[in-house]
């Protein structure tokens, strides 16, 4: 635990050391939520849409904001620069455990991904959004975001230290645009076509997506909660045990 | 008595598969390192040293042979060997975001020390390699002597029973050299085995006490630099004692016989 700990700690301190990154994370999203609503809100007004249960659009497209803002895999761009500079041979040579290496990392992710969260909610708050779930949705919404960060940083550091490369790291962050709009993102799940509608069934980010929405749109909808945490905890599971065995393999 | 060893390589092969197919860079080493020795590990550049010496170190899987070290099968039990061995690689491999002594007291933790104790540690370490005043300086503003002598540093946090020294002073200008050289002599002194590759000759004849020198992928010399210069005066019946620089190009087959219009001259 001595070693999760001290990597957690160097990790914390590397995010707070290099502010620039956080900037793209919180702007990105925000840029997106606006350009979104700007182009859809007149065509979802707020009374006589029901999906959006008597909140703006911008109420529904806050979920999608907070997706993207925890797929930036922050912790996956560090790690390729410890390859590429030689420190992971160093933390390699020691005997702290493979899996504190993987989450020491992922718990700093976690961390700002929080704070990501909430910053991105508070923003939104005065433009007419509510958290319909109350202080414990809240909770549940920066928690559920800050697990999409951890699982999504979990893939980009497995295409770290498969390619050892910056540029194909770098790239892994755009896989979560498919992914994004193969989910119910602009309208819920009942209103697309029918291809459209299996494709999102298959992809696991739909059902964080909904339990995000259910959060901010109803009060404590725990089925739609429960898949979404469940898909995190799958997801989270997968990734770590991935990334302990592609340091044990790392030649 | 027999020596006691902590290294010892039993026809270590690494064969490397790639899209190009396979590469074996390591073909069949024996290698016995006994405790206290500065042993010195040569090559030419692509013969296997680096390889070899991540072998030793857990840092690449063995394609087959065994190894030991410290007292741990390096296969069997990876964190045993990690242990007991300090590494710092041909690249100092240090987090520019961290200060100095950051480094070294994350270095500690990752050996099991506490927080406490680790920051002693540093404390001390920065001394010995004559840090203190940059001790809380981000690494990416020290001067490449300042980072090899830290990377020494953070090998030796754990006070391990053989420290890996990866072409130590490659890139570094003849004062900071001359600083590595007495450190590692210092460290050999003070009861640590010493496993040292490097390419210049000159620092091996000063540094080691026994040498090995790789190429292609296998061991062609090993020995004494004394015995060594001897065997090579006896076989090429020379009158005059060669140098390291000279067994070397005899071991490897290399040549220093110039091709005329292959070194061109400079003119103001």
């Amino acid at each position: 635990m001595k070693g999760y700990w001290a990597l957690s700690g160097r990790a914390v301190r590397e995010v707070l050391r290099v502010p620039e990154q956080l900037f793209p994370t919180v702007f990105i999203p925000l840029f997106f939520l606006v350009v979104n609503v700007g182009q859809a809100a007149k065509i979802f007004p707020s009374g006589a849409t029901p999906f959006l249960k008597g909140q703006n659009y911008a109420a529904f497209q806050v979920p999608s904001a907070l997706l993207l803002a925890a797929s930036f895999g922050g912790a996956a761009q560090f790690l390729v620069e410890d390859i590429i500079g030689g420190y992971f041979d160093k933390l390699r040579a020691t005997p702290v455990s493979r899996s504190a290496i993987v989450l020491g990392r992922l718990s700093a992710e976690a961390l700002k991904s929080l704070g990501i969260a909430t910053l991105i909610v508070l923003v939104a708050l005065p433009f007419g959004i509510s958290v319909a779930s109350g202080v414990l949705g809240f909770l549940l919404l920066i928690i559920l975001a800050a697990g999409w960060a951890v699982v999504y940083s979990g893939f980009m550091q497995l295409i770290a230290l498969k390619t050892r490369s910056a540029a194909a790291t770098q790239s892994g962050s755009l896989v979560f645009f498919p992914l994004l709009f193969l989910t119910p993102n602009f309208v819920p799940r009942n209103m697309l076509t029918t291809p459209m509608r299996v494709a999102a069934s298959y992809n696991p980010v739909t059902y964080i997506m909904e339990g995000l929405r259910s959060l901010i749109l109803e009060h404590l909808a725990w089925a739609k909660i429960g898949r979404g945490f469940a898909v995190i905890a799958i997801a989270g599971v997968l990734m770590v045990f991935l990334n302990v065995r592609a340091i044990r393999r790392y030649d | 008595m027999p020596m006691s060893l902590t290294v010892e390589a039993q026809q270590l092969v690494k064969r490397f598969t790639g899209r190009d197919g396979t590469v074996e860079a390591v073909r069949g080493v024996d290698l016995s390192v006994a405790e206290g020795e500065v042993f010195g590990f040569l090559g030419p550049n692509g013969a296997g040293k680096s390889t070899t010496v991540r072998m030793l170190t857990t840092l690449t899987r063995i394609t087959s042979g065994s190894a030991r070290v410290a007292g741990a099968d390096v296969t069997a039990d990876p964190d045993a060997a990690r242990r007991g061995i300090g590494v710092a690689l041909q690249e100092a491999g240090l987090d520019a975001r961290q200060t100095g002594r950051e480094l070294l007291v994350l270095q500690a933790r990752m050996f099991g020390l506490s927080a406490a104790e680790g920051a002693t540690r540093a404390e001390e370490l920065l001394e010995l390699v004559d840090l203190v005043d940059a001790a809380d300086r981000r690494i990416q503003g020290y001067s490449g002597g300042m980072k090899r002598r830290l990377d020494l540093a953070s090998a030796l946090v754990h006070r391990p029973q053989v420290l890996f020294l990866d072409e130590p002073t490659t890139g570094l200008d003849p004062a900071s050299r001359l600083t590595v050289w007495d450190e590692v002599r210092r460290i050999n002194v003070e009861g640590t085995t010493v496993f040292l590759t490097t390419q210049y000759l000159e620092e091996a004849d000063q540094l080691c006490s026994r040498l090995a020198i790789i190429d292609g992928g296998l061991i062609v010399r090993e020995g004494t630099p004394g015995a060594l210069k001897v065997d090579l005066r006896k076989r090429k019946s020379l009158d005059y004692e060669p140098s390291l620089d000279e067994v070397f190009l005899d071991a490897t087959g290399r040549t220093r016989v110039r091709v005329a219009g292959q070194v061109q001259g400079v003119t103001e």
